[in-house]
This record gives C-alpha cells, structure tokens and sequence, in this order.
C-alpha cells in the first residue's frame, strides 16, 4: 500500500474546487428564455463534474495510491531542489511587481537573473547584463516594430531619449 | 476541380510577396524555438501569439502555420541529439534518433526525419486538400446539436479514453472546463467567476493557460527536478547525407508513417502520441534489421517523424472544417483565430475562402522552406541548443511573461500566469495530461453556446439531442467508448481472479 499525501492534497484540492465553483454557480441567474436553462446550467454541471472527480482521485489515493501513474526513469530527476524552485518563484513575483513601475527591461533582467540563479548559475551579475540586453532587444523589437505597448519605466528618460 | 481552383486561388495568396515573407519569418521562427529544449510546439505557438496582435489575420494565420510546423521540425533535431523529448509525441523518435547519434549517425538520422517530415507533410496536406471540402459539405448540414453531441465526443475520447488515467484526464478536462467559464457569459452577458477584476471579465486567454501549464510549470518542474543533473549532447559527426541503404529502408516508413499518422490527427484522439508510438512497433515489425532497433535503426527514426508530422496536418481537418481541436497546440491556434474574431468552421470555406485556401497553399510553401531551413542549415539549429540551461530558462520565461503581460498590461495576469505554472508543475509531477485542460479551456465555451442553442432552438426540450440522427449517433458512439473498454477490463480482472 502506498499512499502519498501529496496526491491526497491535490484531490482534495479538486473537491475544494468543485465546493467552491457549486457556491459561486448557487448565486448565478437561472433565468433561460426559450433554452430553459440559464448562465448557471453549464457552471453546475464542471462544479458537479470536478466533485465527482475529486472524489474519485481522493478515493484512489486513498486505496493504494493514483493508477498508471508513470515513475519517471531512473537517473531522470534528482530529489526535490527547495532553493531552485523558490528562486524561480521569487524571480516571478520580483516581475510581477517590478514591471508596472520599474518598467518591461529592468524586471526582465531581474527575472532572468534570478531564473539562471534558479537554474545553478552563480555569475549573478553576469546573468543580469545578459538579461538586460535580452529584455532591452525584445522591448525594442515589440514595441518599435510591432507596436506593442510595454512600459518603460524608470528608463522612460533614457529610451525616450534614445528615440523608443 | 473546385477545388483545384480553390488552391490555385490560395496560391495566388500564399504566393504574395507579404504572405510569403510572413510564412518564411515563421517557419524559421518556429524552428528556432522548437529547437529549444523542452519548447514543444504548443509552448512556442503560445509564445509567440503576441507577435502577430498587429497583423493582418491573413498574414498572422500563414505566420502561424509555419511556426506550427517549424516548431515540429525544430523539435525532431532536439530530440535526436539531446534525448529530451519536448513533448509525447517525440518520444518514440527518441528511442532510435539518439541511439543514432550516439552511434556517430547523427547525420542521417536528422536528415531522415527532416526529409521524412517534408515527405509526410506534403501528402498530408495534400489529403487535407482533398478531404476539408468533403468534410465541409457535410458539416454545413450541422446544426447546434451536432456540435455540440461532437463536442462531448471530442472532450471523451481526449480525456476519459486515451492517457494512462481516465480520472486524472477528467480532472485535467474540467479544470479547463471550469477556466474556460470565466468571464461573461456569451448568450446573456452576465459575468461568471470573474469576482468584479476586470482582467477576469474577458475571461481566461488561452495563452496565458498554455504558457504557465508548459512554460512556467515546465521551468518549475526541470529547477527542482533536473537542474543538477548533468547534461549530454550529441556532436553531428560525418555527414548528413544518407546512404543508398539509408533511403531505402527510409521510405516505405514515411509512406508507412503517414498513412498511420494522418487519420489519427483527424478524429480527437489527443494528439500526435498514438500515431507516433503505432508506427515504431509497425516499424519494427516489418523491419528486415529488427536486432537493430533499440540501438539505432533508421526506420524507428523514419516512421514517427513522418507520423507526427501527418498527424499534426491531419488536426488541421477538423479544425479548420468543425473549428474543434483535437490537440493542445490546436487549441491554442483556435485561440489565435478567435483573436481576430474568426471561428474557423463551414462557413469560413465560404464567407473567407481566400484566408483559408490562402492558408492550406501556406502549408505546402511552408513544407519546401523547412526542408531548405533543416537540412542545410542545421548547424546552426545546433548552435541554439548550446545554449546553457540557466540562460536558456531565463530568457523562455521573459518571453512568456511578455505575452501574458502584453493582454492587458496588467500583474494581475501574471499572478494568473504564475498559478497556473504551479498547476503545471503538479500536473507533472503526478503524471496529469495537460492537453484536456487546453482543450478545456477553449472548447468548453463553444459547446456550451452550442448546448444552449440547440435547447434554444428546441424550446427546453433535452431530448433533441437523441432524436436528431447525427447527435444521437456521436453520443452513442461516445457512450461505446467510456462503456466498452471498462467492461472490458472487469471482464480481464474476472478472469485473472478465476
């Protein structure tokens, strides 16, 4: 019998989502005209659908684990690596803030030195010369010859000067 | 001979100066990217959607059937000399391609498949040109219930009947089913899970979908799983050029190949993966080396290109006739077809027969110029998958947040971007399919419109969809499916208990 908790939590995390759509589509009209049925047929339908299958997998992982689950080849994955992962996450979320207020280039330096840092890079500084002239080339062709909107951000002054 | 005329006419299109160059920016574009690894063709249709919001649909549609299928070529060179299969479908390349190389025939093997590709893909278009016509006269005949019963169809067979588990392929299916809800309602306007954020209110872009579950996931994934692990390539020692032997155990593959992969792309059968592996063991059936296989043996690298490549013209069938995807990287094309407002179906045969035709005669252009761009110049295409991993994922990840900023210039799309990258990342980890949850996303509102309409039509009456014959029909058909392989297996456990 193996039971792993991980796949107990992604399906209770299905059932979750399932309670959750069922009482968001609880306060959607029910109003249909000639079809007889309104916005909130198809929504209790997928809120049904993902409970039974919640169910369903919670049940598996329960008797003897998730089915066919393919193992992934020896020598194909090492343990899980904390450090890499959160690295990439915090690289995201350093995006996420940086882009609307620092502007495209400079967050994009920043995801990318910390994405390559996530990766087992060390030459940080190096990264982030690299992902600043990577950014400032994609800014440059998507906004210059694609007509993209991007933000410039703090170096509003600089490519504004520049003619971008 | 309509249809002669018909291609001609796209020729004409295809041919202009403009839509040429457009074709030609995208097989090379899609090649470059495809060739990444880890970039499948659904991740680099996906990427690069934000490149064309600019362009005429036209031009952006022909630049998207080259990047489709540059995509597929730049996969096939990554998987012979890395071993690391972007996506399913290359898996069974990957058996003999990298045996091959490792072997010192890297050469050959790469030829095989970019030649074998090239041959796959002109039939396969050529029989696209051929059936689309067929499938269009018979699709004007459908009404809201047929589509909707053909729907279901499709969601069933790519969901609960293929992949290794019918209940994590239905989870997968309405997660998307439920992503795809969205936004405001098309028949009465009212918003759904939109929570008063506007960014909510256009509901989910499939791009945004695609790229976290392939991109962002996939980058979480390889960090913490793979990041230390060292890595091989496989130099290209010797020539390209094939050997009189190389040919001829090389064609009646691809022939093979894309009598396999062709149909299979036309019915929703999730993808190039059946196609692909149903060739290696029909390969290695008929082989007269058979001792070869498993160590390198060109037919094994001959047959699942070339049915991969078929395969991914064959969904063009039902995309471009029905307007259904039967594959992820389809989906997310149905997505870039909606961006200008087109729903790819019947009509559009009629109402916007030069973009189609335009777009069928691309596919012909585009199979030349990746012959050309491949075979000649793979070297180059080796110089891309130099590049380090670190510099490598840091640029495929400013590349994906720019398309999932650029909708709407806002973070909130990129928190989105970020949830569904750790949905990604599970998915897997835990061996989920990714492609209902596409597929989800993009063919859920559709049938619902149709579901709805067909009632509409039918005053509420439910059972509209069992006496009109061709909805009866799918249904039954799909009943068949989900029934008859289970009673099947507890048939087999039975007896195994006995």
């Amino acid at each position: 019998m193996r039971r792993s908790a991980a796949e107990i939590a992604l399906s209770a995390g299905v059932l979750g989502l399932g309670a959750f759509a069922t009482l968001v589509t609880a306060q959607l009209s029910g109003e249909g005209g000639y079809a007889g049925i309104g916005p909130n047929f198809i929504p209790a339908v997928v809120a049904a659908g993902l409970l039974v299958v919640g169910a369903w997998l919670l049940w598996e992982a329960l008797a003897g684990g998730w089915r066919n689950r393919g193992a992934p080849e020896a020598g194909a994955e090492h343990a899980f690596n904390a450090p890499a992962f959160w690295w990439i996450s915090a690289g995201l979320f350093a995006h996420m803030a940086l882009i609307g207020w620092a502007g495209f280039v400079l967050a994009g330096a920043v995801l990318f030195a910390c994405v390559a840092r996530g990766f087992g890079s060390t030459r940080v500084l190096r990264d982030a010369a690299l992902g600043l002239a990577l950014s400032l080339a994609v800014f440059v062709f998507f906004v210059k010859l694609l007509n993209v909107n991007l933000p410039a951000g703090w170096l509003q002054p600089l490519l504004g000067s520049a003619g971008i | 001979m309509e249809t002669l005329n018909a291609l001609l006419h796209g020729f004409a299109v295809a041919l202009t100066p403009m839509n040429l160059m457009w074709g030609f920016i995208g097989v090379t574009v899609g090649t470059a990217v495809g060739v990444l690894p880890g970039v499948g063709p659904a991740l680099t249709v996906a990427m690069l959607l934000p490149l064309t919001v600019k362009l005429d649909p036209t031009g952006a549609l022909i630049m998207f059937a080259g990047i489709y299928y540059g995509a597929m070529f730049g996969g096939s060179t990554t998987t012979i000399l890395l071993n690391t299969p972007g996506e399913s479908a290359s898996i069974a390349t990957a058996l003999e391609g990298n045996k091959m190389a490792k072997r010192g025939r890297a050469g050959p093997a790469l030829a095989t498949a970019a030649i074998g590709s090239f041959v796959a893909g002109s039939i396969a278009t050529l029989l696209l040109t051929l059936l689309a016509p067929l499938v269009v006269e018979i699709a004007l005949k459908f009404g809201p219930a047929e589509y909707f019963a053909l729907m279901v169809f499709a969601f069933t067979t790519v969901a609960a009947v293929l992949g290794s588990s019918t209940s994590r392929g239905l989870a997968s299916l309405f997660l998307g089913l439920l992503f795809g809800l969205v936004g405001i309602d098309s028949q009465t306007g009212a918003p759904r899970f939109a929570f008063g954020v506007p960014e909510l209110l256009d509901g989910i872009d499939v791009v945004v979908l695609a790229v976290g579950l392939f991109a962002v996931g996939e980058a979480l994934y390889m960090a913490a799983y793979t990041s230390r692990l060292p890595e091989t390539m496989e130099k290209i020692s010797g020539s390209l050029m094939m050997s009189k032997q190389d040919w001829k155990r090389s064609w009646p593959a691809w022939l093979r190949a894309t009598g396999i992969g062709f149909p299979f792309g036309t019915i929703p059968a999730g993808g190039a993966e059946i196609p692909t592996f149903l060739s290696y063991a029909v390969e290695k059936k008929l082989s007269r080396y058979p001792e070869e296989f498993g160590k390198g043996a060109i037919e094994g690298v001959a047959g699942p290109e070339a049915a991969n490549n078929a395969s991914a013209t064959g969904v063009l069938v039902p995309l471009l006739t029905l307007g259904i995807p039967t594959s992820a990287t389809a989906a997310i094309l149905l997505g870039a077809f909606q961006n200008y407002g087109i729903q790819p179906g019947p009509l559009l045969f009629q109402s916007q027969a030069d973009l189609v035709w335009g777009l069928i005669a691309s596919l012909y252009v585009g199979n030349v110029l990746l012959l050309i761009l491949n075979l000649p110049l793979v070297g180059i295409w080796v110089k891309v998958l130099q590049i380090p991993r670190p510099m490598l994922y840091g640029g495929i990840l400013v590349f994906a947040t720019l398309g999932a900023y650029s909708l709407h210039q806002s973070w909130i799309d990129l928190l989105t971007l970020y949830v569904f990258g750790l949905l990604g990342f599970a998915m897997r980890r835990f061996d989920i399919p990714v492609a209902p949850a596409v597929i989800g996303l993009i063919l859920g509102p559709l049938a619902e419109t149709q579901f709805r309409r067909a009632l509409s039509i039918s005053q509420g009456d439910a059972m509209v969809f069992l006496t009109q014959p061709i909805s009866a029909t799918f249904l039954a058909v799909t009943a068949l499916l989900v029934i008859v392989p289970w009673l099947l297996r507890r048939r087999a456990t039975a007896q195994g208990r006995r």
